[in-house]
């Protein structure tokens, strides 16, 4: 943190306990506020219809499509988009949660700001998380319970965390997506091809040993892949492997950092080349 | 016959808000207007941000209905006849939307002049003449995204020609518009006149209205405040003088002590970058300028100028009247029970 | 207005409107990759599945996705995308019913899928080196253009319905897989429960597809892409009638509402 601090509610001459309330306070607050003014889809037809319909529609799509050509079983397709569910939420999310502010002409007025950008960014991220989650939570109920599939009981609080990283890692890929949106006019072309992508490359939806070997390669960097092995294996009955957690959160740590990373770079970038206010 | 003859006309807007438990608030835009123009006349609409003038003329173009009240384009009822109405009226407003960017100053009239029906045989020459007209000529080919605000303003006024049209809206045409291209737009404005168009028109700028309208009506608050020539409007403020004085720093207070000295009919201040220019509306060859000062006080002051008043003053005048009576002088029984705002009155934006 | 008046302004129409589209990176991509995307995986899918024979069928599949998913997207929104553009209000202002103005936007809309259908049968020759041995190879290119026009008319109830009911736009993003499904586009509609084949035979898209697959692979004679052509175009011009319907009303509660330019 700097230390002249104007403006901030923590007063003149902050402590390092005030100063983490006021971190928080970005976060929790900063992190909500933005999220109802920044994201499209809060009313509720528009959550309902293009986030919790909509990908089990096309969970439906995908287990028919299994069943016709006889590739894998329900629960590999079920799985797979329940955990890939979340990618709508979390990837366009993060990608509004930067990108609109340019939609708004509001982008300038985010970067005057004196505070920290870390808890900024984060901050925003934090509601397409539980977003996401609860997407994949509903997903997956609905679809468990249209198709008749069981998932054992003792799966359910190991599934919890895998979805949790999952949609966290995702929403990690959107806001370093969205950071693109600080130098790129049309990042939401970027972030609707990335998404379509994660239903390739994930083996959300097609076996990843049928694929070749670079874009196994690829799929291995990506989050949601990592995840939804470890939900096929948990849901199962196969006990929860720790490492298919650990490598999501991993990449997941990864894209937030080059996250941090590419932010700081474009800010600092569109005050030399102007591209701030370019719509 | 008339080219516009407006009865009462009014108009409500409801807005609902929240989803599972849904509210309605209702606010009056325009509460009874009644005015005629005549086939050939220049009709000027001015007033304040939210006074009902872009609803007004929504409400005559066929855009909106109205709530109640009628309204006849050329003898057409806007409301039950649309059709008749559209074919031989334009719509024109301003700003830099409403074309497609990505298209061809040429491709969008080609594609306007097919929508509203004009003759595939005269196509090619309508739009030469009016790229003409409004100096797009050797430019037509060129996507619109590339053009500047007066370039595309003029674009807006070759595509509300196109048809021929016997009666132009003009909404606020001049806005953001550079003061070499505003004169220009006044010049076509006034040769559409001379051609015999009938144009109503919306603006801000005094000057544009004083310079252009055969009539004007002065709308605030939903309702006509004033009606009449340019001359007459500032006849209601020719027995008074203005006092301009340079100040820096002058709030309401100040100005309310001026308007307590007897002689002012009114003050207010405007803002011109770093300085203010505070206005007070006197009787006429009385001498105030030492109350006037008096009640400056504390207030650092520089030029004062005494002046004969302008369509502006005239303008000022009358919309601060209306202010001062609103809300309470709003007749009839549907007097907004749930008006959102002070003034009950929105405009919607073009 | 003449008939022959109206057809000169859809294709006038159509015309603008499909090059202000394809001079859109965003729409082209639309349009491309994501078909792209499912092509390959439908590829892979058919290869997967032992089912190299169908890979032409795969690529057309994807094809035919694209067109539906451009379709859906471009007329649902097609009043809300000329209302951001500021074009609404000059649109309705003009003498030419609301239906005439907004054809040939959903028109277009169909005509920009066709890059998907493009796209995916060139990308499936030269990346998978799927055979390009259509069955009937003029029919194809008979069946496309029908499946696009009727299509296009379908739009028009889809732009008229969006804005005839308040959110109704919510439901863009969730009817892009399900028509998908129940066109057969990728795969017959065999798989899917039977109370959902009256649906199916609902939907111009089913016959579209039906026809463009049956032109596709072999086996089927003319008739059978014939005759569901013909269907699709009588079901695409009944869904343009009732479009027409509906967007009388549209207008006057657009007029009553002031929903014109306020988003």
């Amino acid at each position: 943190m700097p230390t002249r601090t104007p403006h901030t509610d923590s007063g003149s001459a902050p402590g390092p306990y005030r100063r983490t309330v006021s971190a928080l306070r970005l976060v929790v607050v900063g992190g909500a506020l933005s999220y109802r003014a920044l994201f499209n889809w809060t009313t509720p037809p528009m959550f309902i219809g293009t986030l919790l319909v909509g990908p089990l529609l096309q969970l439906l799509f995908f287990v028919f499509l299994g069943r016709q050509l006889h590739v894998a079983d329900d629960r590999f397709y079920l799985l797979g988009n329940a955990v890939v569910s979340a990618s709508t939420a979390c990837v366009y999310g993060g990608t509004m949660a930067v990108a609109n502010e340019r939609r708004y002409g509001t982008l300038g007025a985010v970067l005057l700001s004196p505070r920290n950008r870390a808890p900024l960014w984060f901050g925003r991220a934090i509601p397409y998380v539980l977003n996401g989650l609860v997407i994949s939570v509903f997903t997956l109920s609905a679809a468990c319970l249209l198709l008749g599939l069981r998932i054992p009981v003792e799966a359910l609080p190991g599934l919890g965390a895998v979805l949790l990283a999952a949609a966290a890692g995702c929403s990690a890929f959107g806001l370093a997506l969205g950071a693109l949106g600080l130098r790129f006019r049309d990042v939401f072309l970027v972030s609707n091809v990335a998404s379509s992508v994660l239903l390739l490359l994930t083996g959300a939806n097609v076996p990843r040993e049928t694929l070749p070997a670079w874009m196994r390669a690829l799929g291995d960097v990506l989050p949601l892949t990592h995840a939804a092995d470890a939900a096929r294996q948990l849901s199962a009955g196969g006990g929860l492997d720790g490492r298919g957690i650990v490598a999501e959160l991993l990449t997941g740590a990864g894209y937030a950092l080059l996250a941090v990373v590419l932010l700081a770079l474009f800010e600092r970038g569109s005050r030399r080349r102007a591209t701030l206010d370019v719509m | 016959m008339l080219a516009i003859e407006a009865k009462n006309l009014r108009r409500t807007y409801t807005s609902r808000t929240g989803f599972l438990r849904p509210r309605r608030t209702e606010t009056e835009a325009v509460r009874g207007i009644t005015f005629e123009v005549a086939c050939g006349e220049l009709f000027g609409l001015l007033g304040p941000n939210g006074a009902g003038k872009t609803t007004t003329i929504k409400m005559l173009n066929t855009l909106l209905l109205p709530t109640s009240g009628t309204a006849r384009v050329l003898g057409h009822d806007v409301a039950s006849d649309p059709v008749a109405v559209r074919r031989r009226i334009g719509y024109v407003f301003g700003g830099d939307r409403g074309l497609y960017d990505r298209l061809s100053a040429l491709d969008n009239l080609r594609y306007f002049a097919e929508l509203y029906g004009v003759e595939p045989r005269d196509q090619k020459r309508r739009i030469g003449e009016l790229l003409d007209l409004v100096g797009l000529a050797g430019r037509e080919k060129e996507r619109v995204e590339g053009y500047s605000r007066g370039m595309r303003q003029r674009l807006h006024i070759a595509r509300g020609l196109l048809h021929r049209p016997d009666v132009l809206f003009l909404d606020e045409p001049s806005i953001g518009v550079d003061p070499v291209a505003a004169r220009d737009l006044r010049r076509t404005v006034a040769d559409l006149r001379a051609g015999g168009t009938t144009v109503l028109l919306t603006t801000h700028y005094m000057a544009e209205a004083d310079e252009l309208c055969d009539r004007i009506a002065v709308i605030a608050g939903g309702t006509i405040r004033a009606l009449g020539t340019p001359d007459r409007l500032k006849s209601r403020v020719q027995e008074r003088g203005i006092l301009e004085i340079e100040a820096y720093g002058a709030g309401e207070e100040h100005l309310e002590r001026i308007r307590g000295v007897s002689g002012v009919h009114g003050a207010a201040a405007e803002e011109r970058g770093s300085r203010q220019a505070v206005i007070v509306q006197t009787e006429r060859g009385a001498d105030l300028h030492g109350q006037v000062l008096a009640a400056l006080d504390g207030v650092r002051v520089g030029r004062v100028v005494t002046r004969e008043p302008t369509l502006e003053d005239a303008y000022i005048a009358i919309v601060e009247e209306a202010d001062a009576l609103a809300p309470t002088d709003v007749p009839g029984p549907t007097d907004a029970p749930a008006s959102t705002d002070a003034s009950g009155s929105t405009e919607v934006a073009a | 207005m003449t008939l022959v008046r109206a057809v000169r302004l859809i294709g006038v129409g159509v015309r603008t409107h499909v090059s202000y589209m394809s001079r859109s990176p965003l729409e082209i991509t639309f349009a491309v990759l994501v078909p792209l995307v499912y092509a390959t995986l439908a590829v892979y899918l058919f290869r997967a599945a032992d089912d190299p024979d169908r890979l032409l069928t795969a690529a057309v599949g994807a094809g035919l996705m694209g067109i539906w998913s451009s379709v859906l997207f471009g007329s649902g929104g097609a009043v809300q995308n000329q209302r951001w553009l500021g074009t609404l209000e000059t649109l309705v202002a003009s003498p030419t019913p609301l239906s005439l103005v907004l054809l040939p936007i959903t028109l277009a809309t169909a005509v920009i899928g066709t890059y998907a259908m493009g796209a995916t049968v060139l990308w499936g020759a030269v990346l998978f080196d799927v055979p390009l041995d259509f069955a009937h190879p003029l029919l194809f290119l008979a069946a496309v253009p029908v499946c696009v026009l009727s299509l296009g008319m379908m739009g028009l109830l889809l732009a008229a319905t969006f804005v005839l009911l308040r959110n109704a736009n919510a439901l863009a993003n969730p009817l892009d897989a399900p028509v998908w499904l129940l066109s057969g586009m990728l795969v017959p509609v065999t798989v899917l429960p039977d109370w959902t084949r009256p649906v199916s035979w609902a939907l111009p898209t089913t016959w579209g597809s039906r026809a463009v697959h049956a032109a596709t692979s072999g086996g089927a004679g003319a008739g059978e892409v014939l005759v569901p052509m013909g269907v699709a175009l009588g079901l695409g011009a009944l869904y343009a009638l009732l479009a027409v319907l509906v967007l009388g009303r549209v207008e006057r509660r657009a007029r009553a509402a002031a929903t014109l330019a306020l988003a």
